[in-house]
């Protein structure tokens, strides 16, 4: 089967839609909130080409984790060296801020946390709250640099609060709405799937109907004539009519539920006809058969009604996988060759009759 | 003449079983004769040693297919002919893979019964339309390799040709098409599991010239196949 499940088709659909939301909202916070902040303080840093510099640095790499995410779940290589570039040009900048206002002027604390969203969002939740954490550590770490006080912890933690909390938000609300997503397709899915289950157990259910019937106007008339004695085992016509019939019984069991339009169904609806006549007909498959083309199996049924009209008494129909192809041949007593053509859409019949016995051949090949 | 070879049918259906009996008594050179019927393998376990040197084995008893049984028959000497409805090819393949001599469906039993019971009893291939039918469809990995011609003469078979036929076809004698087919069949008992059995038909086939021990290619796995295995050397096993 090469068909995608519909459970995978619609969960990834929403798992898209999700990444392309976080996408948008990393970019847009780097570029109005983190960028606004940037031009904002634009005098207070000791050099603003520097933090322009990182705010650049950071800005391809949210480029970047956009495209891995939107390619596909990135593996922990290229998700965590965006990560690090985000960690490292974030501490940079910090590090280059002016000691006294370094929180107040820090603009890529905020950024560096989205992009670690952005990249370990479909990644183990762990792995966030690790980044999340080295990068508040790692400013916190710039902050006691510079100076601790009473004054810049509180704001560095209500930043923490701020900043962190969101992401870290955002990052459950997108996990929750995934779980939620698969829990919808799973269940369409199955529903699916029983309305398929419906679907079959209809056809097969006709298939057996359709069986039942054959019987009913073939087998079941002739037991009883036997049973009540007015059909004769003794009468050479009796005994025709019972090797049609048990022919007839013994396909309709071994039948299956087949696929209408197959070349299968075909032969056996050929075979149906030339039993009305009284010739018993085997068919027998061998191996997988390949789909053939509607043109070249009206060349190989044309042959099978040929065959089956100028049969006396009995016919065997095979059909098995070859090399390439197929090659569906018939047994018959027809005491003489069947004006067949030679060639035909792909389609190379042989004859051969030998001690009033016809084997005819035609093979399909896919090549 | 020769002496009978003694049969038991194991087959939980009365009706086939009293059906095989008179396919075996109507056979005109009485070749064989029936010794026991029973409709379980139960009988056949606690005998302390084989009461018949053919068991006709039918694949479902009592609802159960006893597949799996036959190496345990096998075992305790015995000559296993499936006798069975389920047809498909699957099925045939586990059969003769257990070690069962031959496969004959329901449908076939008339004709081809009789004369597979006493192919078996000499350790004699004897390959049926159906089983021709589970080797042409046979995809495993591991199934033994058969030559263009070993592989032409079993379709025409299952086709449904007369050996003579499938010979005239050919351009090869009814003796060579016999050949080609026995040889499919000795490989196929040189594959897959061990068994008494299949080491006994083996070891016919290459007495009666069927096959040379060194064209009995023993499992070879595709990354053993890409390394050119030698083809000399023992039967396989």
């Amino acid at each position: 089967m090469t068909a995608v499940p519909p459970t995978t088709i619609m969960s990834g659909r929403y798992q898209r839609a999700f990444t392309i939301a976080v996408v948008v909202l990393v970019a847009g916070w780097h570029l109005a909130g983190a960028g606004g902040q940037l031009l904002d303080y634009r005098p207070a840093y000791g050099s603003f080409a520097f933090q322009g510099a990182m705010w650049l640095v950071m800005a391809l790499g949210i480029a970047a984790g956009s495209l891995l995410v939107l390619r596909g779940a990135p593996g922990w290589r290229p998700a965590w060296a965006v990560a690090v570039i985000a960690l490292a040009a974030s501490t940079a900048a910090a590090a280059a801020s002016p000691a006294a206002q370094m929180l107040a002027v820090n603009w890529a604390w905020g950024s560096a946390g989205w992009m670690g969203v952005l990249v370990l969002l479909h990644r183990r939740f762990a792995e966030l709250a690790w980044f999340l954490a080295a990068e508040a550590l790692a400013t916190l770490g710039v902050q006691v640099w510079d100076g601790l006080d009473r004054t810049n912890l509180a704001g560095f933690l209500a930043l923490l609060a701020w900043s962190t909390g969101a992401q870290v938000a955002v990052a459950a609300g997108v996990r929750a709405l995934d779980l939620a997503a698969g829990q919808a397709a799973a269940a369409a899915a199955s529903e699916h799937a029983a309305r398929e289950r419906a679907a079959t157990a209809e056809i097969i259910r006709a298939a057996r109907h359709a069986r039942w019937l054959a019987l009913q106007e073939g087998a079941v008339p002739l037991v009883a004539e036997l049973a009540v004695g007015t059909a004769d085992p003794g009468d050479a016509q009796v005994r025709i009519r019972c090797a049609v019939q048990a022919a007839r019984l013994r396909r309709l069991l071994a039948e299956g539920d087949e696929v209408p339009g197959s070349l299968v169904h075909e032969l056996h609806a050929s075979a149906d006809v030339a039993e009305r006549r009284g010739v018993a007909v085997e068919i027998e498959t061998a191996g997988a058969l390949p789909q053939v083309p509607g043109p070249a199996r009206r060349v190989i049924t044309d042959a099978a009604i040929a065959i089956l009209t100028a049969a006396r008494s009995q016919t065997r129909i095979t059909l098995a996988a070859v090399a390439a192809g197929i090659a569906v041949s018939f047994v018959a007593d027809t005491g003489a060759v069947v004006p067949l053509p030679a060639v035909g859409e792909g389609v190379a019949i042989e004859q051969q009759e030998d001690d009033g016995m016809l084997w005819a051949e035609a093979r399909w090949n896919s090549r | 003449m020769e002496q009978q070879v003694t049969v038991a049918i194991i087959e939980d259906h009365p009706v086939v079983t009293e059906g095989v009996a008179s396919w075996i008594r109507s056979d005109p050179g009485q070749r064989v004769r029936l010794v026991q019927t029973a409709r379980d393998l139960t009988g056949l376990r606690s005998a302390p040693r084989p009461s018949a040197d053919v068991v006709i084995l039918d694949l479902e008893l009592l609802g159960e297919l006893v597949t799996t049984q036959i190496p345990e028959l096998v075992a305790a000497g015995y000559r296993v002919v499936a006798f069975s409805g389920h047809s498909d090819p699957v099925i045939v393949m586990e059969t003769l893979d257990h070690g069962a001599h031959a496969y004959v469906s329901k449908d076939e039993g008339r004709d081809h019964l009789v004369e597979a019971v006493l192919a078996a009893a000499a350790d004699r291939p004897y390959v049926t339309r159906s089983q021709a039918r589970a080797i042409l469809a046979d995809r495993r990995p591991a199934r033994p390799e058969l030559s263009q011609q070993e592989r032409q003469a079993l379709l025409l078979w299952f086709q449904g040709m007369s050996k003579a036929s499938v010979g005239r076809r050919m351009s090869i004698s009814e003796n060579t098409v016999r050949q080609y087919i026995s040889r499919v069949r000795a490989k196929y008992a040189a594959s897959g599991r061990t068994a008494p059995s299949k080491d006994a038909l083996l070891a016919r086939a290459i007495e009666d010239g069927v096959i040379k021990p060194g064209e009995i290619m023993p499992y070879k796995s595709f990354a053993q196949a890409a390394a050119d295995y030698p083809s000399e050397g023992a039967p396989g096993r």
